[in-house]
């Protein structure tokens, strides 16, 4: 089984380097969704099931925490595991992270062994063993 | 069987009497590859990152660059069967041994250049051991991957 995963973040540039770096990481993935924001993300995982989201702490409007908290009141969505990213790393604030609901965290930037590990960690091991980076979409030289 | 990987060199084997060994990895950096399924590896030792400061050197021995070696080390592999996904990869070296390596920053530099390529090609190392400022020795058994690592001054592990 390949992982659907989630990424919220309100930056272009990172939600591509995240999608990358997971690509890159030897997770099966299956299929990665991105959206900008947290109420896209509310109004994507109504309509389609994903394993996994992986969301930044620091957005306007709703930030990653205020999303953990949306998703908790809802029946289904309450059970999809959530991992922050951040920039930061205060004991404090990670604390919280999980205090409030968030299954992990995980610092930005971050490279893809640590993507793997840290989605196998909340994820509970490989999805059907690894299947190795994905190199279907890329020009690769080798 | 010992077989040498010298400096700016790589070989490849499927030969299960193998092992592959390189020695004096400072500034340069050891990549050894192997492939389970196929019973075969390789172990390059490369010098530098970039190819670009010297294409004549890289077109007689493509060895001595990151950007040249790395891909002649995986496609050489997949010559014998190996196939990128199975592979398991470590990388080693990177250090500042003497004044001159630590000046120029050639042991980081290195270490970028694999982080570079490896990112565009989708490849995570599984292990490493960079940095510092011993001198370094690799191994690489073909019969069955087993990998050990010697930094000087300290004594010989498997990883």
């Amino acid at each position: 089984m390949a992982y659907n995963i989630l990424i919220v973040d309100d930056s272009l540039p990172m939600r591509a380097v995240i999608k990358k770096t997971i690509r890159a990481s030897g997770v099966s993935v299956g299929e990665l969704f991105e959206v900008s924001n947290g109420k896209d993300a509310l109004i994507l995982l109504k309509k389609q099931w994903l394993d996994l989201v992986l969301v930044d702490y620091n957005m306007p409007d709703m930030n990653g925490l205020e999303l953990i908290a949306e998703m908790k009141k809802d029946e289904f969505l309450k059970s999809i595991p959530v991992i922050m990213t951040t920039v930061e790393g205060s004991r404090q604030r990670i604390k919280e992270f999980i205090a409030k609901g968030a299954a992990d965290y995980i610092r930005k930037p971050f490279t893809p062994e640590e993507a793997r590990d840290k989605l196998y960690k909340v994820m509970g091991g490989a999805a059907d063993g690894d299947a190795g980076p994905d190199t279907s979409t890329e020009t690769l030289d080798f | 069987m010992n077989i040498l990987v010298g400096v700016a060199d790589m070989k490849i084997s499927n030969d299960p009497d193998s092992v592959l060994v390189t020695h004096s990895l400072g500034s340069c950096i050891g990549v050894a590859v192997y492939d389970q399924a196929v019973h075969a590896g390789g172990l390059l030792h490369f010098m530098l990152p970039d190819s670009s400061i010297n294409p004549v050197k890289a077109q007689q021995n493509p060895c001595m660059f990151a950007d040249s070696g790395i891909p002649l080390l995986f496609k050489t592999l997949y010559q014998l069967g190996g196939k990128k996904q199975r592979m398991r990869v470590i990388v080693v070296g990177g250090a500042h041994v003497n004044d001159q390596e630590a000046f120029f920053n050639i042991g980081k530099r290195n270490y970028l250049a694999v982080r570079k390529i490896f990112w565009k090609n989708n490849v995570i190392i599984d292990y490493q051991h960079v940095g510092g400022n011993g001198s370094r020795t690799l191994k690489l058994a073909i019969k069955d991957g087993r990998t050990r690592l010697k930094v000087s001054g300290e004594s010989e592990l498997e990883i």
